[in-house]
């Protein structure tokens, strides 16, 4: 009787009291606290670098690698720090606070959430830091200047690409074509304006036979998943083409299509892998990637930010490095080269 | 153990009424009662919900067509100004016009001329070649709108409305004004949607969408791709409903409107088309239940104070039951208990035992007929008070041994009447066996010098209910008979009727 009774009790409990479930909270491993790039020297301008990916990414190492030059050549010091995810904002956020209390003369931010960071920007400004934006722009006005590549046009730049790619593979417009789709973390500004810019051109300019997958895969930066999400979009019958909208699907895409030697399908990607290089430099496979002039971004962000701390001020809040179009054909061009010898 | 017997044998008395059965009869009607309300106001707020959110997705759309429609007059009033002129040296207006500094909403203004010569900036020149908006001017006829795009100068979103114009004698020209796209966002907030109202300007070819408003103020102005963004979102079940709604923005219709769901949030979506931005929609999306807070929190208010009218009357409830269930038992206690002994009374005792007998099939029973020995002396010798001590720890040893399977009663004086709800003639035997034990350390008074070799017994007279035995009475009668043989024989033991073989001592 008393279980009975528990049980109608609760049940009335249960309705008038209406409680929400809380996810689990998947944990990451911290950002670390600002290390050296480059010596150390008493009485030289301290630049705070903060980068997306802080380890076993040759794209961020290269970002690295230009503000280390410049801070070599350009007599100041440069720390640096970054997340392990790229999608951990909130160790991007305590990155900042951490760069104002070390008394940072000026910051250079990758933001790892354009949305979410935007509140912390909007701090420093107020607090009179320069800061400089690198590769990723924040959704506020309040940065000195923005260096990166402008995603619209790159995601465009793609799509050009892939349509180019699919005419030399033969097919023609009346063939029906399908082009898979793979994007890392959705919260990420960069690689949706690849995907809107993508989506911008192939509209335009694709054959009506010629479709893109709907279901575009997220792989939210994880390896293992860009795996599957390729498997899931080599799939599609039609499949003659994918796009990866930054490295890590890229790489998913490369390893699975020479795993299967799937070279009937067409690869655009982003940045640099040795596993795009290897497809590129195979004849057997279509590929192309576009690759960024990151180094560009670290080297001429630091050069800015010594500027801004002079009190100069920069006449544009925005400025598009460009990229360079790496295929077989374009391998051997100058720019395509240099952009290369920094990868 | 006792009193937890005892609180049943009252409840066999006073019939089976169940407090507890009732206590659940009136949860569960007061849960039936609570659950209908708060289904009759789910449905009254889906239903409120349904047709608001149309209503006011359709009625922002209109707004911001009207405003963008407004921006684009202003443009056109000023081309009217400028073909009224017939300017001759569109280069000299360029730079007049480009460098006034009156307040201004637009950010850049300058011309296309006949020959399609770009009169702006060197950084808007390049913006021209990269978004290819000489061809957005082309289809002026008399305005066009870009799609939005970066800008430079200031690092956000922009976009360009394009009006055609003339000049210098009826030569076709275009004047541009370069907006921020803060400033559809401008248009699109009112202050009395709700936070979750989300509004997009929507490519119909590319799917993809920027957004106007939305609760995330930061998230203003930031591009997504509508497949990724919605349509991937949306429950399996409406996706249909996606894509048809898809293909009547993609056929060219003016306006449509859907309801679909996100997990369990009902979202209803319309779009509407935006002159002269050829292509792009206003799409605006309101999750149903933003719009009924006023009556969630009504409903709430009301849930509440049903919990505390069911707790209060609840409580009330058990503790009038407490009170009515004491006095019951002090009344009942008056009326069957034998004061003395606490065992039922010989009234008592014959309606319990009756009511047991009479039961069908006919139960297993066995009658005790007990006496304790030579009572009459015991209260000569140590007074009525020690006699009452006798009885009192007497009936309470009958409790402890044959409480748990017995109807006890005292008949009177010293004769107790036990009913045993068992025919288990070896366990009743031993009860009494240790009865007899037990008996003997029952004593009159605490001093051992005054009771010296005092020894409580008593004799007892046993019959089992069988077919045989008409009723009560003659069960009744035949372990009297058993109790007189034994007190013939000299008393101290017990004996069953007409079972000889069963004596023993």
């Amino acid at each position: 009787m008393k279980r009975m009774l528990a049980g109608v009790l609760s049940v009335l409990i249960g309705c008038v009291c209406l409680t929400g479930c809380h996810e689990p909270v998947q944990e990451v491993k911290p950002a670390p606290e600002f290390m050296p790039l480059n010596e150390i020297i008493d009485g030289r301008k301290n630049i705070y670098l903060i980068v997306k990916v802080l380890e076993n990414s040759s794209y961020w190492q290269v970002i690295m690698d230009g503000a280390k030059d410049a801070g070599n050549a350009l007599d100041c010091n440069i720390y640096y720090s970054g997340s392990y995810v790229e999608t951990d904002w909130a160790s991007h956020e305590r990155l900042l606070d951490e760069a104002m209390t070390k008394g940072a003369d000026a910051i250079l931010l990758a933001p790892d959430d354009s949305v979410n960071l935007s509140e912390k920007i909007d701090e420093i400004y107020q607090a009179g830091v320069p800061l400089v934006l690198i590769d990723t722009i924040a959704n506020t006005d309040h940065y000195a200047v923005c260096y990166m590549t402008d995603n619209l046009m790159a995601g465009q730049n793609a799509a050009e690409e892939m349509l180019s790619l699919l005419e030399k593979q033969g097919n023609s417009s009346e063939d029906s074509v399908q082009v898979g789709i793979q994007v890392g973390a959705t919260s990420s500004l960069t690689i949706i304006e690849r995907l809107a810019g993508f989506f911008q051109y192939w509209s335009k300019h694709a054959p009506p036979n010629w479709e893109v997958i709907p279901e575009i895969q997220c792989n939210e930066g994880d390896a293992e998943k860009a795996l599957a999400c390729a498997e899931t979009l080599l799939a599609y019958p039609n499949v003659k083409g994918v796009f990866g909208a930054n490295n890590g699907s890229t790489v998913g895409f490369a390893q699975v299509i020479k795993e299967h030697r799937r070279n009937d399908v067409a690869i655009v990607g982003f940045d640099y892998s040795e596993e795009i290089a290897e497809l590129i430099t195979n004849e057997e496979y279509t590929a192309s990637t576009i690759l960024q002039k990151q180094y560009d971004m670290g080297y001429v962000g630091t050069e800015t930010a010594l500027s801004l701390i002079q009190g100069e001020e920069m006449p544009v809040k925005f400025v598009d490095t460009g990229v360079v179009i790496v295929n077989r054909e374009t391998i051997q061009q100058e720019d395509v080269q240099e952009a290369l010898s920094h990868n | 153990m006792n009193q937890k017997k005892t609180f049943t044998e009252e409840n066999e008395i006073s019939g089976n009424f169940s407090f507890f059965r009732m206590l659940v009869m009136y949860l569960l009607i007061c849960g039936i009662g609570v659950t209908l309300l708060l289904i009759s106001f789910n449905t009254l707020i889906r239903n409120h919900d349904k047709k608001l959110t149309g209503e006011i997705c359709s009625l922002v759309t209109e707004k911001m067509n009207n405003s963008i429609r407004y921006m684009t007059s202003a443009a056109e009033n000023m081309s009217a100004v400028l073909s009224a002129q017939d300017c001759h040296d569109l280069q000299n207006l360029y730079l007049t016009l480009s460098q006034e500094n009156h307040a201004k909403n637009y950010l850049s203004i300058g011309f296309i001329d006949n020959e399609q010569n770009i009169y702006a900036s060197p950084v808007e020149l390049d913006e021209f070649q990269k978004w290819g908006l000489l061809e957005t001017a082309m289809l002026a006829d008399p305005v066009s709108i870009s799609a939005p795009y970066r800008s430079s100068t200031t690092g956000q979103s922009v976009y360009t409305i394009f009006v055609d114009f003339t000049y210098n004698h009826g030569k076709k020209g275009y004047l541009f004004l370069t907006y921020p796209l803060k400033e559809i966002q401008t248009m699109a907030y009112t202050e009395s949607l709700t936070e979750d109202t989300e509004i997009w300007l929507m490519e119909a070819a590319s799917d993809n969408i920027i957004q106007c408003a939305g609760s995330n103020a930061y998230a203003i102005g930031s591009w997504n791709n509508a497949l990724l963004s919605m349509r991937m979102q949306i429950n399996t079940s409406d996706q249909n409903d996606y894509i048809q709604w898809k293909n009547q923005m993609n056929a060219g219709e003016k306006t449509a409107g859907m309801t679909y769901h996100i997990g369990k949030t009902t979202y209803t979506q319309v779009y509407s088309k935006i002159d002269f931005m050829y292509g792009w929609y206003v799409v605006v999306r309101i999750p149903s239940s933003s719009l009924s807070s006023a009556i969630q929190q009504f409903r709430q208010s009301v849930m509440l104070f049903l919990s505390v009218l069911l707790v209060a009357t609840l409580i009330l409830f058990i503790v009038s039951h407490k009170r009515e269930m004491e006095e019951k038992r002090v009344l009942e206690n008056l009326s069957i208990r034998d004061p003395l002994t606490a065992v039922m009374n010989r009234r008592a005792f014959d309606t319990m035992a009756g009511k047991y007998l009479a039961k069908t099939p006919k139960p297993k029973a066995v009658l005790l007929f007990m006496d304790v020995d030579y009572f009459k002396q015991v209260n000569d010798r140590f007074g009525h008070d020690a006699g009452d001590r006798i009885l009192k720890e007497f009936s309470a040893l009958l409790r402890e041994l044959f409480g748990e399977i017995s109807y006890i009663s005292r008949y009177g004086g010293d004769e107790f009447v036990l009913l045993v709800r068992s025919a288990d003639t070896e366990d009743i035997n031993a009860r009494l066996t240790q009865l007899q034990n037990q008996a003997k350390q029952i004593k009159p008074c605490d001093n051992p010098e005054e009771y010296g070799d005092f020894q409580l017994t008593f004799s007892c007279g046993a019959a089992e209910y069988s077919e045989k035995t008409g009723n009560l009475q003659q069960l009744e009668a035949n372990a009297d008979h058993a109790l007189y043989i034994v007190k013939e024989n000299g008393r101290k033991h017990f004996r069953w009727y007409e079972n000889p073989e069963l004596e023993t001592h």
